[in-house]
């Protein structure tokens, strides 16, 4: 086969081409030589040669029009066309081979620095803090922040400090709404330092079903002003289900002074609900009744699926229902010795797997306790 | 409580639509819990709390609407009319009790025509839940709902000597109730009574025997006033809350039996036709005082922030029953309407004043700063603890304290019995844990079974038990591992989770605490695995205890992999001050290594060879580091050899060889001296 390249300076009249399929094949050819050319070994600088000996100005390109596109025939429609299609095949060819040295040139350089970067990395694995810790925490963070010191207290109680010491005396209709979990001890079982002088001795431990005997306890201890937030574990007669749960934790607080009306109690509150859900939070204050506290309210936020304005979250109320809370009820102050005429204060008891479940849109109250670490690991930070 | 709005508007015209209606009585204490359409008409749901009784009716609610929106509330004044025959004639009433049943008012009417109510009856009970039973029936249902008070019809033929006697009931008397149930009844239970037997549950429920049937004609017409703490208790005891007991536990108003009373015989004659005897057997032994409350404009800026001006308290007041008379400029003595017997101080005053201005009115205002904050005592521990833990790769939980007692029963120190509640909700929650490694077990049984298998986890809590008759709640640490520390990747190889993973954490957190030197020493505890547990131990003091979990606890619970937990005593590294970092000078000049390859006989360990070393008190020794252990192969079943690094350094200048060579000798000679060890070549 003699070299078509050789053909090149003739014109096309004088190859003695006798069909349209005699064109087609000296085109063939000519394809054929050019993949010869492009197969060999090359680098980015070596395609650039191909592609000015191809399609330079110069090239081969340029004997190609003149001497075979250009001469009048009878076969020249045959011609132009496969002239057109012979074109598009070489420079679509010389973008392909283009972009393929590249892609090799990069992978080079990466096997040049000798690692995989596509590898994971290496680092030791951190714990996750469980949900309700958090949650725990950053409440009482918070309060820390406009001045709420953090005490704890007993999870076994007496009846004096869960109920009697809070104004709900025996047989009082609140004690339905916290139905009791009772110990099969009776208070002298307890350390005389913590069943204090008031409890009487005889009746049953139980486990407190809110953390406000501790703030008895506080107020026992300590001369006002008081400012104090008790987080804990507290326990009510619930079958369990994704609402409702036998334990629970809480964060209540308690500040007594000389000063502090509904109007800072508003405050506090709704500086605590706007840290918590963010600064567009708004809050509402409806009233209620709490043995304890005096005037009550339960307290909601803007809902924050909605932003307020009504979905089946919050039950088209544009309202989340989030916790009780209300001033001191006089009554109180008569339990730790405390002169009521002078004092007053504030109390506010929250649940804190509902404040997670509803920042974090978690569904179901079992998923604290089960403790799945698909579960636990969602919240590492 | 159910409200039919037209019912409502019967007696105060809100002008607002029900959405807002319901808004703002939310607001003011009566929280919507519903809002739907019934035949007889929009009905709101509302939860009353259970100090307001008084709410519990269409009249008390049509009450606080009328002050909510100041519009006037229209009065019910009952006029039935009477013939000339004397109630008092035809029926006694006595009081036997009368601490617990203050007043006992009755009506007496004749020849009544028992049939089905008309239609408007029936759809508003019915819309409000209660089902429709005979004109009589639902006459004093009907009553209920709008004025709040209870009442009961007896077929007045049904009573024997037509006498009624308020009093204890009998040890072991029985009364069978309306819903057809036979009670056994106990001295603290009231029961209204005939001439013969008790007729009712005082407050409660009728008895089916004076039932008002097709056949009655005269009825006695029952309006008391029943003692709220003793209702409550019947009605526990026997399981039995009716709409009355709901209403009577909570203090009714003392005052509105008549007026119930009359109401309903009003309804009577227009629906049964009849005549009333004239007059109201009205036995009324403990008569209620109104209370007058002084009731300071000071205290109300005092305890609300924001003082209110006078004509406003006044207009509310008024709205709400309560008769306000100046005293001086700023203060009012305040008598308080009977049906608000939650109301008897001044601050119960102020309460109302707040919710019917608006809670939302008040301006929000921080409370001033008055002491720095002290966090817990012990929150700096806690948190150096948790920071070690999760540094280390565990993950919190946290457990359920009460447990089944048969798991817990394995945790129970010798010496310590379980604490056990009295009414668990169920067996498996019927014990508080003794131990911490209970929960952590059980955790990783729930993870493992679900297909997770590498697991760390802590968990700080408490644990309970009563030990000499005395309660003891403790917080305690509880560490557990299981599975893989690391899983195999093109990095590393797979690490598995062993008992000094295990010891290193419980190192890291001790680590943080100022505590005498602690040690771990061998333990007989029956939940680990024997050879793989121990008590770690600061002097006398014992900090916790660790292990590999045992075999037969590890089938027990269905954990079918290897677990190795740990329990920390938290009351006793609590009670341990944290440690301060201290600065010590960086060495100028440089350690030098020498490796020891010792053969020791099994018995002698690692602990042995490096306090042997120690203390031959070399000051240059820095560190002895057990570098390799090897048993088997060629060496005789009872030994093994170690290789220990020992490293030395001096604060003042570059040790010489003859230095290293002198102390590197009298080491070997104590090993070989002390511990029997050969230096292998
Ligand atoms: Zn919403």
């Amino acid at each position: 086969m003699t070299d078509i390249l050789q053909k090149l300076p003739f014109k096309i009249t004088q190859l003695g081409i006798q069909s349209p399929e005699e064109v087609e094949n000296i085109f063939a050819e000519l394809r054929a030589a050019f993949d010869r050319e492009l197969g060999e070994k090359h680098d980015i600088e070596g395609l650039e040669g191909i592609r000015i000996r191809w399609r330079g100005r110069k090239g081969l390109d340029r004997l190609l029009r003149d001497n075979w596109l250009k001469p009048e025939s009878k076969f020249k429609p045959a011609v132009g066309k496969a002239y057109n299609d012979f074109k598009d095949y070489v420079e679509s060819s010389l973008a392909l081979r283009l972009q393929h040295l590249r892609a090799q040139e990069e992978s080079r350089e990466m096997a040049a620095e000798g690692v995989d970067l596509t590898l994971p990395g290496l680092a030791a694995r951190r714990g996750a803090r469980h949900l309700v810790t958090q949650t725990l925490e950053e409440i009482c963070d918070i309060f820390a922040r406009i001045g709420f010191s953090v005490v704890e207290g007993p999870e076994v109680e007496t009846d004096y400090y869960n109920f009697e010491a809070l104004n709900i005396p025996q047989h009082h209709p609140a004690r339905d709404t916290m139905d009791t979990l009772y110990l099969d001890l009776p208070a002298r079982a307890l350390p005389e330092e913590i069943r204090g002088p008031r409890s009487d001795p005889n009746q049953f431990l139980l486990l407190r079903t809110h953390t406000s005997p501790v703030q008895i306890r506080t107020m026992e201890k300590q001369k006002p002003p008081v400012r104090v937030v008790v987080p804990g574990k507290v326990y009510r007669r619930d079958n369990p289900d994704a609402t409702h749960s036998f334990m629970f934790h809480q964060v209540e607080g308690l500040a007594v002074d000389r000063d502090l009306t509904f109007c800072e109690f508003k405050g506090a509150m709704e500086y605590f609900l706007r840290e918590f859900f963010g600064p567009e939070t708004k809050t509402r204050f409806a009233a209620s009744y709490f043995p304890f506290t005096e005037p009550s309210a339960d307290l909601a936020a803007t809902c924050g699926v909605c932003q307020g304005s009504g979905c089946s979250v919050c039950k088209h109320t544009g309202w989340i229902e989030l916790f009780g809370a209300g001033m001191v009820d006089p009554a109180v102050y008569g339990f730790v010795d405390y002169e009521p005429g002078e004092l007053s204060g504030f109390a506010f008891g929250m649940g804190v797997e509902r404040f997670a479940m509803i920042k974090y849109g978690v569904d179901d109250l079992q998923l604290f306790f089960q403790n799945d670490v698909r579960f636990l690991q969602q919240f590492r930070r | 409580m159910k409200i039919l709005l037209q019912w409502l508007k019967e007696y105060v015209d809100s002008g607002v639509a029900p959405e807002k209606l319901a808004a703002d009585l939310t607001l003011a204490g009566m929280a919507m819990e519903g809002l739907s359409e019934t035949e007889a008409g929009p009905l709101l749901e509302l939860e009353i709390t259970t100090n307001r009784p008084d709410l519990m009716s269409h009249y008390g609610v049509a009450r606080e609407v009328s002050a909510l929106y100041a519009k006037p509330l229209k009065p019910i004044e009952p006029q039935p009319v009477e013939v000339a025959d004397l109630a008092a004639g035809a029926a006694k009433v006595e009081i036997e009790a009368p601490d617990l049943c203050h007043r006992y008012a009755a009506l007496v009417l004749c020849n009544l025509k028992v049939q089905p109510s008309p239609e408007w009856l029936r759809k508003r009970l019915e819309a409000c839940g209660i089902a429709s039973i005979n004109n009589i029936v639902d006459v004093t249902n009907y009553v209920l709902l709008e004025l709040g008070h209870p009442t009961h019809a007896f077929d007045l033929d049904t009573l024997a000597e037509k006498r009624i006697v308020v009093r204890a009931a009998k040890a072991g008397e029985k009364i069978t109730t309306l819903d057809g149930v036979a009670r056994t009844l106990k001295p603290h239970h009231l029961v209204i009574a005939d001439a013969k037997r008790p007729v009712a549950l005082a407050g409660i429920l009728g008895g089916a025997a004076m039932e008002i049937s097709l056949r009655t004609k005269n009825v006695l017409l029952e309006s008391a006033w029943f003692e709220p703490v003793t209702t409550r208790r019947a009605a526990k005891d026997l399981g039995l809350r009716t709409e009355a007991s709901a209403r009577f536990e909570r203090g009714l108003d003392v005052e509105a039996p008549v007026r119930a009373a009359r109401r309903c015989a009003e309804l009577f004659l227009e629906l049964a036709g009849g005549e009333l005897l004239s007059g109201v057997i009205d036995v009324y032994p403990r008569r209620w005082d109104v209370p007058e409350i002084t009731l300071r404009q000071g205290e109300i800026l005092r305890t609300l922030g924001e003082a209110l001006p006078a004509a406003l308290v006044e207009r509310l007041l008024a709205a709400l029953g309560f008769v306000a008379a100046r005293a001086d400029q700023d203060s009012w003595r305040v008598a308080t309407p009977s049906w608000r017997r939650d109301v008897s101080r001044e601050i119960d005053l102020i309460e109302e004043l707040a919710r019917h201005y608006g809670y939302d009115k008040f301006p929000a205002r921080l409370p001033p700063a008055r002491q720095p904050v002290v966090l817990r005592p012990h929150a700096q521990a806690e948190a150096a603890l948790r920071r070690a833990l999760e540094a280390q790769g565990f993950d919190e939980a946290v457990c359920f304290t009460p447990v089944h007692p048969k798991d817990a029963e394995k945790f129970l120190a010798p010496g310590e019995e379980l604490a056990r509640l009295r009414n668990p909700i169920s067996e498996e929650t019927s014990v508080l844990r003794p131990s911490g490694l209970l929960s952590l077990v059980e955790t990783l049984a729930w993870n493992v079974n679900r297909g997770q298998r590498h697991l760390r986890l802590y968990e700080i809590g408490k644990a309970y038990a009563v030990r000499e008759g005395r309660f003891q709640e403790r917080r305690v640490l509880t560490l557990a591992l299981t599975g893989l520390l690391r899983e195999k990747s093109v990095h590393e190889d797979e690490q598995p989770a062993d008992f000094f993973a295990l010891k290193g954490a419980v190192e890291a957190a001790l680590q943080p605490f100022a505590l005498p030197p602690f040690g771990f020493r061998p333990c007989d505890l029956a939940c680990f695995q024997s050879g793989e547990r121990a008590t770690v131990e600061a002097g006398s003091q014992r900090l916790g205890v660790l292990g590999r979990l045992s075999s037969t606890l590890a089938t027990d619970f269905k954990l079918r992999q290897a677990a190795f937990l740990a329990e920390l005593d938290l009351e006793g590294l609590y009670a341990a001050r944290l440690l301060a970092p201290e600065y010590r000078p960086v060495p100028r000049f440089p350690g030098v290594t020498r490796d020891f390859s010792l053969l020791l006989d099994l018995p002698v360990s690692f602990g042995s060879v490096r306090r042997t070393i120690e203390s031959l008190g070399l000051p240059e020794l820095v560190a002895v580091a057990a570098v390799d252990r090897f048993r088997g192969g060629a060496l005789p079943a009872d030994k093994y050899s170690l290789l220990v690094r020992v490293t030395f350094q001096s604060h003042e200048r570059t040790l010489t060889d003859e230095e290293i060579r002198s102390a590197s000798g009298r080491i070997v000679r104590a090993l070989e001296k002390e511990l029997g060890a050969k230096l292998r070549a």
